[in-house]
């Protein structure tokens, strides 16, 4: 049978530019080509400028998840500046972040992955009817309350951090925003908003009793209470097998998660950590990016970001090279970051669970961002009842003039660091490595293909026409190209998740 | 019914991520009351890879009428003119807009970066990105300084790092009113309403910039003005009439405004974080349409007519 090429670039709905191609025999995908189709130089940018004024312009790099950003610069400038951070101020910036990021996860789930639940290919499923009703992109019942769901979250940013997207709250040594009694409450009011839509609409129940659900045994228990099955979790929960996502999307089967949400003592909620089948420590210096697939100046094997370079050459010449991504690895492995990445880090029951006897999948993908979002949302509410109005929320740091800083947190779609030399008083060097760079990445220097090309190879493709399990296998890593600053055999046999 | 297509180019997506924040209308109330049909938007389309590529055809052959055509993100021209710093369903970004600015009756830039380059377009500008109709504060952008929509007008910029929901719907509700024409603008093709006054104007912090209070450290009492490298007395919006997401703004979260809405964003309001001073000790650059020697004996006076209150710990009297 003769190999054929589909295009499905551009992909939509998802975060920005990205181009996918894939090659498909015998009704599945053979070889996948993810491919950043946007550069925009972030990295050239800032040399030479004034180390504070990345606070500004890394933000800018996302739109959707600038908080991450503001959030990774703002802790490399802690960590360069050596600078003490008020109990406030580490609670504020997890309010905010833990606020984006859920925000983020409904959006991914309603507006960007929901959609291809109500595709043609879906029509004669007894569910296509409810799933229209609830999920049709602008006019589906749940996706146009998440949407409002969203725009009220933004609002305890608003009363936080002054305006979303793009608020500029975060500083080196705490935050610029120093809040009353009155402005903690009424985010307090607005939270229990969003957390009314969480219950009536994804749960058809309490978050509480969502947060006891730790198996698989529990989560049928729960399927049986009330009108939980009814529920749009319910109904993904039931549905997701039954359409086959369960088998769908394994991808490398390695996982990287920075740490994220720092508390009052500066120690992060969700843990750090890199997953292979077993839990090991995070070890930063042992992250490289790689560029012989990338369209930028060639250098052997990977670079640590420290020492990292971005010097674009689009060459088309070159065959080997067909993405403006470059390719983080870690240990030279291929990892998934994400919200999968960081329950399995955090050893959270219910996503270990889930990924020991289901594994890695589109499926369990969905699931762990749903869960991760109600979990954070319960915690955001006990960080804003942590904070002390009359305590300070910032401390003005030293600025040295020769400094380097490590920024590393989480966006919504996965890990995110940020890299600052400091010279004579201005920026040396600044390298980003986004979360969508991990999952999105083209092959590395040692020719292993990036882990969404890697959880597309194999993917049936029974319709070529309309090729949604591919879709749903994109889709299901949340990607944001707009992050990106800068192929496979089927046959090869992947690693098998054994927690 | 109103055809509206929507294009993202060197973009963050911000200011999409802005508009779906829009009150009275909400984005389900703009469709449905004012009859819009969102054709095309790369975060939103149903539609996916050749055939979402496919349903632009019709609009940039003129066989469907493009009503509003909105630009979010830069024109990337680089490298070397061929536009492949940004792809879109395989061809340069720029091509479409090309096509498309051709068939549109009006044209909307949204965002500081489709308005005139913004941080797409930030020195030493690697990308050689640009503005729909501007370079910076240069006439000219990617569609050249003569060019009109069907509608005989330029480009509408709606500038800003993200711009206001508010900004680009009530320009949206006017065109779909009847009353297009209607539309002020002001030397950088932005709606008058919008632009007409200062970041300043209603910002919090104006008792304290009226006695020449300023904040020294972040989160202390005081106008950012003087010494943590606000710009909201230079810079055109109104961030602090109208509010973000119905609560507040920068300032009023006490960070510095960033000149985000202005042509010569970023590179002309930097540093963002200090204020930039004379060997006087005043800021360099003044509130706009001020001298510099009414500004100082403004100030010097200011400081003397300063109510107590308003005073932080050491400057207040024994």
């Amino acid at each position: 049978m003769a190999i054929r090429t589909i295009e499905l670039s551009p992909v939509t709905r998802i975060e920005g530019h990205l181009e996918f191609k894939v090659e498909v025999e015998g009704g599945a995908v053979q070889e996948a080509y993810a491919s950043g189709a946007l550069f925009r130089g972030f990295e050239l940018m800032l040399k030479g400028r004034h180390p504070m004024d990345a606070l500004a312009f890394t933000p800018r790099i996302c739109g959707v998840c600038p908080t991450s950003h503001s959030i990774a610069a703002t802790k490399a400038l802690d960590d360069a500046f050596q600078a003490e951070v008020p109990p406030n101020a580490h609670l504020m910036r997890s309010v905010l972040l833990g606020v984006e990021n859920t925000m983020s996860h409904a959006t991914a789930f309603y507006a960007l992955f929901g959609p291809d639940l109500v595709n043609p290919k879906y029509a004669n499923h007894p569910a296509y009817g409810e799933l229209n009703q609830r999920l049709a992109p602008l006019s589906g019942t749940s996706y146009l309350g998440a949407v409002k769901a969203r725009v009220k979250l933004d609002e305890i940013f608003a009363l936080l951090g002054g305006q979303h997207p793009h608020g500029n709250c975060f500083v080196p040594g705490g935050i610029t925003f120093k809040p009353d009694l009155a402005h903690i409450t009424k985010a307090l009011v607005i939270l229990m908003e969003a957390r009314e839509f969480v219950e009536e609409t994804i749960l058809g129940g309490k978050v509480d009793r969502w947060l006891e659900v730790k198996s698989l045994a529990d989560v049928d228990q729960w399927m049986g209470e009330g009108r939980h099955a009814q529920s749009d979790l319910g109904l993904f929960i039931q549905l997701g097998p039954q359409l086959g996502m369960d088998k769908l999307g394994r991808g490398p089967g390695n996982f990287v998660a920075y740490g994220v949400y720092d508390q009052s003592d500066g120690q992060p909620w969700l843990k750090r950590g890199f997953f292979d089948g077993q839990f090991h420590e995070l070890d930063q210096a042992r992250i490289t990016e790689h560029v012989k697939h990338s369209w930028y100046q060639d250098y052997d094997g990977g670079k640590h970001p420290g020492q990292g370079e971005t010097r674009p050459h689009l060459d088309r010449s070159n065959s080997q090279k067909y993405s403006f991504a470059k390719s983080p690895r870690y240990r030279d492995h291929v990892a998934e970051v994400g919200p999968l990445a960081r329950m399995i880090n955090d050893q959270d029951p219910l996503v270990l669970d889930l990924a020991q006897k289901l594994g890695p999948n589109v499926y369990t993908r969905v699931l762990a961002r749903l869960h991760e979002a109600v979990r954070t949302l319960a915690q955001v509410e006990k960080w804003l009842h942590q904070i002390d109005v009359s305590k300070p929320f910032y401390h003005k740091p030293r600025h040295p003039k020769e400094a380097i800083g490590t920024g590393m947190t989480e966006a919504a779609r996965g890990a995110l660091g940020h890299w600052v030399q400091i010279k004579k008083g201005v920026i040396e060097s600044y390298q980003v490595i986004t979360p969508t760079a991990w999952n999105v990445s083209p092959r590395d220097f040692m020719d292993q293909p990036g882990a969404i090309e890697q959880a597309v190879i194999g993917t049936p493709v029974p319709d070529e026409a309309n090729p949604v399990e591919v879709q749903h296998v994109i889709r299901s890593f949340d990607p944001c190209i707009a992050c990106t600053v800068h192929l496979i055999r089927g046959s090869k046999e992947l690693k098998a998740l054994e927690v | 019914m109103a055809n509206l297509v929507w294009l993202q180019g060197a973009t963050d997506n911000g200011c999409s991520i802005s508009f779906l924040n829009t009150h009275e209308p909400d984005v389900a109330q703009l469709i449905r009351r004012f009859e819009v049909n969102i054709a095309f938007h790369p975060t939103i389309n149903p539609t996916s890879g050749p055939e979402a590529m496919r349903s632009l055809e019709p609009y940039a052959q003129g066989e469907k009428p493009l009503d509003v055509l909105i630009v979010e993100g830069a024109v990337q021209t680089g490298p070397n003119g061929t536009g492949e710093y940004c792809i879109v369903g395989e061809r340069p970004f720029k091509e479409l807009v090309q096509e498309l600015a051709r068939a549109a009756h009006y044209v909307v830039a949204i965002g500081t970066c489709a308005s005139f380059g913004g941080i797409a377009a930030a020195e030493p500008n690697p990308t050689e990105a640009t503005g729909l109709q501007f370079h910076r504060d240069q006439r000219g952008g990617f569609l050249g300084a003569d060019y009109r929509s069907k509608a005989g007008l330029p480009v509408v910029n709606i500038s800003g790092c993200p711009a206001h929901p508010d900004r680009l719907v009530h320009t949206l509700a006017a065109v779909l009113l009847g009353k297009g024409g209607a539309i002020q603008l002001d030397e950088y093709q932005r709606p008058l309403d919008f632009y007409g006054s200062l970041t300043h104007d209603a910002c919090p912090n104006n008792e304290y910039f009226e006695y020449k209070q300023s904040a020294e450290h972040f989160t202390d009492k005081g106008c950012l003005f003087e010494e943590l490298g606000c710009k909201g007395p230079l810079t055109h919006s109104d961030c602090n009439r109208r509010l973000w997401n119905l609560h507040s703004s920068k300032t009023r979260a006490g960070s510095p405004c960033m000149g985000c809405t202005e042509p010569g964003f970023p590179d002309e309001y930097v540093p963002f974080f200090e204020t930039v001073k004379t060997r006087a000790g005043f800021p360099r650059k003044l509130p706009l349409g001020t001298s510099r020697t009414t500004y100082m004996a403004m100030a010097a006076s200011a400081k003397l007519a300063c109510p107590d209150r308003l005073k932080s710990g050491k400057n207040k009297k024994k």
